[in-house]
Formats: structure tokens, C-alpha cells, sequence
């Protein structure tokens, strides 16, 4: 909990219309999202949409979307959704890491983290 | 410009090439999450209020109160970038109880968690600990020596925690990059070791 002004907050969720929560199925914050088509007009579509489409032009987890656009996951993942709805993004679940951490997967993390 | 990969077919369930590992960073209030995940982060960790909808109702026993409740919970989140198609994302987890359904979240598929520790209040950790011994995840206790000069005994954290053999407890400095480095590589090895 927090005592700081809630006021950016509630005018953020102004981005989403009020919702809290992403329109059908679920994904996880580390969800890799592509782009697969970019409307040249398309009504209903924010700056924030635009800017989410040009990032997922390579493939991108929920979590660095937001940290690239400064937004709350929640607000994230809520603008994620619409666009998934008008078919314009991939929104691939994560495979769990006993299907993605192979002997070379493994050093390579080892090796990236050591030399950090 | 990089538009590599933007034309592929990207049947669903077909191949993925991009990949990004969760880690959880856990433990009591004020014990040095948010200090470790900007430690190691290559991005300037994102601390962002989340705005809790209905589904956190019923946890903060509001009932009767209107579904769309503006909770707030604070959440860190840094990332390690190992291969240009492979990421390492840190998640501080929510200290506060209520928050439980968030660590459902943020547990699932997590490739382990780091359980942050501080000796003079240990018993912080222990829901911690339940939660992933509970949920088969690896973890490691990192002891945050937050004072440089006590010294700690890992065995009698263990002991305290009541941790079996295999969990690894280790001795850390959060704000220090070299030992946050060593947790982190000691977690993976434990979580790959441990399949």
C-alpha cells in the first residue's frame, strides 16, 4: 500500500477505459508478444497501441513492453489485449523451463549473468 | 532498422524462438528485494503501481464493498538480457500477505526464487520459504548482510529455517553487484542440478 498521490494512477487507466484486466485469455508478464500486422488507420487505437506495435516488431516480453513505455504492467497488458483482439499481435505463453533450459541455455545464462 | 523475424510465420504453438526466464527475488518487508533487483538490472528497475480490479477482493476481506477497489501493490521488476533472444526477468514479489495471488502469477513457470533473508528478523522469510517449498520451486536463502561486520553462520540458518540439505544458503551483500551475481548463478545451478 501505498500514501502517494493515487491521481496518475486513475488518469492512466483513463488509457484503458477504466479496465483492469485484458480482454480473453490470460498471459503471463513474461509472454512474448509479436507484431504481425500495423494497421496504417485503425479507430480506437492510442499513441500507446502505436508504440506498442512498433516495439513487438521483434519479439517482446509483456514486462519490457511496459518497462520501454513507463506503464504499469496491469495498464500493459490491458492495451496488449486489444491489440491481440484486432488480430494485430502473437501473444505466445512462455514454455516452462524444463522444455527451454538445455545444457547450452543453462551456460549461456551462466555465462551472461558472470559477466554482468 | 530491425524488422528480422517481423514477416515469419508464426504459427501458434509452432516454434518459439524468443525466450524469457522468471526469477522471483522474495522475502520480508524491508529486507533488500528492491535493493537486489536494482543491483543486477541492466534497466532502471521498474517500480510500478499496480491497480488491484476484483480479484483481489476477496483476499482483503472488503466484502460488500464495490468490486472495483483501487488497491495498490508496488511491484520491481529488472532485467538481465543473456542472448539477444534470451532474457533473464527479476520479480521482487509483494511482501504483504494479501498479496498471495499475485506470487501465483509471478511463480508460475519461474525458473526459481531467491529467498532474501536478514538474521535479526528471521521468521520474515519463513512464508517465503513455505511458498515455494510447497510448490516444488527452487530457491536459495541469501542471508543480506546488511551490516558488513556481524558475522552469519549459514548452518544455523538452515537450522533455524529448517531447511533440508539441498536448499543452498548463502551469505549476500545486495547493494554489491559481484555478490548478487553469485546468488544468482548459485540459484541456477541449483534449479538446473535439481531436475
Amino acid at each position: 500500500m501505498t500514501d502517494d498521490d493515487p491521481g496518475p494512477l486513475i488518469r492512466l487507466y483513463g488509457l484503458t477505459g477504466g479496465r483492469a484486466r485484458p480482454s480473453g485469455e490470460a498471459f503471463d508478464l513474461v509472454a512474448i508478444v509479436t507484431t504481425i500486422r500495423t494497421p496504417f488507420e485503425l479507430p480506437g487505437l492510442n499513441p500507446e497501441h502505436h508504440a506498442m506495435l512498433a516495439i513487438c516488431r521483434r519479439p517482446t516480453p509483456v514486462a519490457d513492453v511496459a518497462a520501454q513505455l513507463g506503464l504499469p504492467l496491469n495498464i500493459t497488458r490491458v492495451l496488449l489485449g486489444d491489440l491481440r483482439r484486432e488480430g494485430l499481435v502473437n501473444i505466445d505463453p512462455p514454455q516452462p523451463p524444463d522444455q527451454t533450459i538445455d545444457e547450452r541455455t543453462y551456460r549461456d545464462v551462466l555465462h551472461g549473468i558472470r559477466r554482468l | 532498422m530491425e524488422f528480422a523475424g517481423f514477416d515469419r510465420p508464426r504459427p501458434s504453438g509452432g516454434t518459439l524462438t524468443a525466450t524469457a526466464l522468471k526469477i522471483l527475488i522474495a522475502g520480508g518487508f524491508g529486507v533488500g528485494k528492491t535493493t537486489m533487483v536494482g543491483t543486477i538490472s541492466e534497466i532502471r528497475p521498474l517500480h510500478t503501481e499496480e491497480l488491484l480490479s476484483d480479484r483481489g477482493v476477496g483476499v482483503d476481506d472488503l466484502s460488500g464493498v464495490e468490486t472495483k477497489v483501487a488497491t495498490t501493490v508496488a511491484l520491481d521488476f529488472g532485467r538481465i538480457t543473456i542472448r539477444e533472444d534470451l532474457w533473464l526477468y527479476l520479480f521482487g514479489t509483494p511482501g504483504q500477505d494479501r498479496f498471495w495471488f499475485m506470487w501465483d502469477e509471478l511463480a508460475l513457470g519461474a525458473l526459481g526464487a531467491v529467498v532474501l533473508a536478514d538474521t535479526r528478523r528471521l521468521q520474515d522469510c519463513f512464508p517465503a520459504v513455505d511458498y515455494f517449498e510447497q510448490l516444488k520451486l527452487p530457491f536459495v536463502v541469501a542471508v543480506n548482510c546488511f551490516d558488513g561486520a556481524r558475522r552469519h553462520d549459514p548452518a544455523k540458518v538452515r537450522r533455524a529455517v529448517g531447511l533440508d540439505e539441498g536448499t543452498p544458503v548463502v551469505l549476500c551483500d545486495a547493494r554489491n553487484r559481484a555478490s548478487v551475481k553469485d546468488v544468482l548463478t548459485t540459484l541456477v545451478t541449483h534449479a538446473v542440478s535439481r531436475r
